[in-house]
């Protein structure tokens, strides 16, 4: 019993990260119908800034929370503006063209890549601890900044559900999802939705990236391993579905845990690719998909 | 099957063999076959294009193509043209299973099944210590007598395969495949069974993908989980950008070019990723119809029959 709490405990904080990953994609596809994957590499340069900068500050003399706190704010600033630059530049023509747009986040992943290793180096980053100490749930022990980061991403996960819900821009963003050209003639601005879609999803990215850097260990391309799994967690939950995206990342990260501490990591992995394949032969457009 | 531009093909095949001949330098022969061996992947994956599916698994295929070639000569002791052929076959027959399930999905699902299963199928090979596990397979090499053909051989069987794939293209089964892009419900109307078409498409170009996978074994002698990322999909989709998708000499163009300046570039101490993803974005947002479109174009303004 103890063991089955621990895990679970675990694969809530993995999935919620994953959800925050996924919540961004789905959004990204709902409003632009665009597979984007250069959006690992948005965690990416927010956790490497918050891994550079929370030692740095912390050597200054500013105590180790605040230094956290001001790096987050530095990790997700130049997230979104390296997103913005992507939008502006890159898939502002590609939108709804799904070949064409993943064609071009294809390339972008090979030269962030390039880009990161060779300004950041390959090494790994360790950031100091932020929030020292364990607490006990159930029984079962988890660290204070683990415990926190599920906390922050419950209350993003919030947050967003509902802004999507219940706000101008939610609604406007949910519609333009159902069909853009119906919400463009009730006055919706497309170009601005999309827009507006694309920096969301950055956000959640950069703030993932800058919840997890401390519980992890940092390196140019952490981005990878979390974009795989984000997908997968947006094809079982089903593309554009916001419920489904935070089902699927704890399925995924259920099936991770569960399945490394039984088997064996690597066998996880596989038992994940066939849950994939299990609920495509049974739901081709995923368990909560409709479009 | 009108028009298939045999002239055309014949001078370009028996060109590139004929430069074959005149490489004797070791570095230049494995950049040539480099060459032959991505212009086969890149083909495959634009062949699966064609009817408007982005098929990332082609990795994974290259992959099964190369492992099946590597157990059968070192595990099994088989001959080498069986060997190679076995490449082909085995990432066909995989293929016809994982389209039989992943075909009923579209666009982006299946784009996204592709990733997930060139990984799986990654982390198999590192398991299993039959095929090596993680640091693969060593000793697959071609007959002594071949050695020294190497090149022409793997230009001869790459260009075959190419040419097979674009006879498929310009037969009906090739406008069957561009019906289905169009719209598949039309096409359906007309009685036509929409999967099986598909899996035939999806096979063909895996076939392909395969034999490219053992040719690579053969070149290289050495394989290993990690030569088989999506990456190889990746590279393989500039080729198909850079050159140009909308016609067969696209991929190979781009092949050759990316290349042989990505050689160079590796020479020069350059990234490789940072060229390949700047090589992928330029083309993407300059050359929406790649270099082969460019140089249509330009002979068409030439001839006064352009815009």
């Amino acid at each position: 019993m103890q063991t089955t709490i621990q895990l679970i405990l675990t694969s809530l904080q993995i999935g919620a990260v994953y959800i925050l990953f996924s919540l961004g994609l789905t959004l990204i596809f709902g409003v632009m119908r665009i597979v984007n994957f250069a959006h690992g590499h948005l965690f990416a340069v927010s956790a490497l800034v918050v891994a550079y900068t929370v030692p740095w500050l912390a050597s200054g003399g500013i105590p180790v929370l605040p230094a956290y706190l001001l790096s987050v704010l530095a990790g997700v600033s130049v997230a979104m503006a390296l997103g913005f630059l992507m939008y502006i530049f890159g898939f502002r023509g590609f939108r709804r063209d799904m070949v064409g747009s993943f064609i071009l986040s294809i390339g972008l992943v090979l030269l962030l890549d390039g880009i990161l290793l060779k300004t950041f180096g390959g090494a790994v980053r360790p950031v100091p601890e932020i929030l020292p100490g364990t607490v006990t749930i159930l029984g079962a022990a988890v660290t204070v900044q683990r415990f926190a980061l599920c906390v922050a991403a419950v209350v993003i996960t919030g947050v967003l559900y509902l802004a999507l819900t219940r706000t101008k821009l939610g609604k406007a963003l949910r519609a333009v999802s159902i069909d853009h050209e119906a919400a463009m003639m009730q006055g919706i601005p497309y170009n601005r939705m999309a827009l507006a879609g694309f920096m969301i999803a950055s956000a959640l990215a950069a703030l993932a990236g800058a919840l997890i850097a401390p519980v992890t260990i940092v390196s140019p391309v952490i981005g990878a391993d979390y974009l795989i799994k984000g997908f997968i967690a947006v094809i079982v939950g089903g593309l554009g579905s916001v419920p489904g995206a935070i089902l699927g990342g704890l399925f995924v990260a259920a099936i991770e845990t569960f399945g490394a501490f039984y088997f064996d990591p690597s066998s996880a992995s596989i038992g994940i690719f066939l849950l994939v394949i299990v609920v495509l032969l049974v739901r081709p457009k995923g368990l909560l998909g409709h479009g | 099957m009108d028009n298939l531009k045999l002239p055309w093909w014949l001078a370009g095949t028996a060109f590139a063999l004929a430069a074959t001949f005149l490489v004797r330098d070791a570095y230049i022969a494995s950049v040539v076959n480099l060459i032959a061996i991505a212009a086969l992947t890149a083909a495959s994956l634009r062949f699966v294009m064609l009817m408007g599916e982005l098929n990332f698994a082609t990795a994974a295929f290259v992959g099964i193509g190369a492992y099946a070639t590597g157990a059968a000569i070192t595990i099994l002791n088989w001959p080498f043209l069986a060997a190679l052929l076995l490449g082909g076959v085995v990432a066909c027959l995989v293929s016809i299973v994982f389209g039989y399930i992943t075909l009923r999905t579209k666009g982006p699902y299946f784009l996204l099944i592709g990733f997930a299963f060139t990984e799986a199928v990654r982390i198999l090979y590192s398991k299993s210590s039959a095929l090596g596990g993680t640091s693969g397979m060593i000793g697959i090499f071609p007959p002594a007598a071949l050695d020294a053909w190497m090149p022409t051989f793997i230009m001869a069987v790459s260009a075959l395969l190419i040419f097979g794939l674009y006879v498929l293209e310009r037969s009906d089964f090739g406008k069957i495949l561009t019906a289905i892009r169009d719209n598949e419900n039309v096409a359906r109307t007309v009685g036509l069974d929409i999967l099986l078409c598909k899996i035939a498409c999806f096979a063909a170009a895996s076939f392909a993908a395969g034999i490219a996978g053992s040719l690579h074994a053969f070149a290289n002698n050495v394989i290993s989980p990690g030569d088989f990322s999506f990456l190889v999909a990746a590279f393989a989709l500039a080729y198909v950008k850079v050159g140009g998708e909308d016609n067969v000499v696209g991929p190979v163009v781009g092949s050759v070019l990316l290349v042989i300046l990505g050689s160079y570039a590796l020479g020069l101490g350059g990234q490789e990723h940072i060229f390949y993803g700047g090589a992928i974005v330029l083309a993407v947002l300059a050359l929406p119809h790649g270099v082969t479109g460019l140089a249509k174009r330009g002979f068409a303004a030439l001839s006064g029959r352009g815009r």
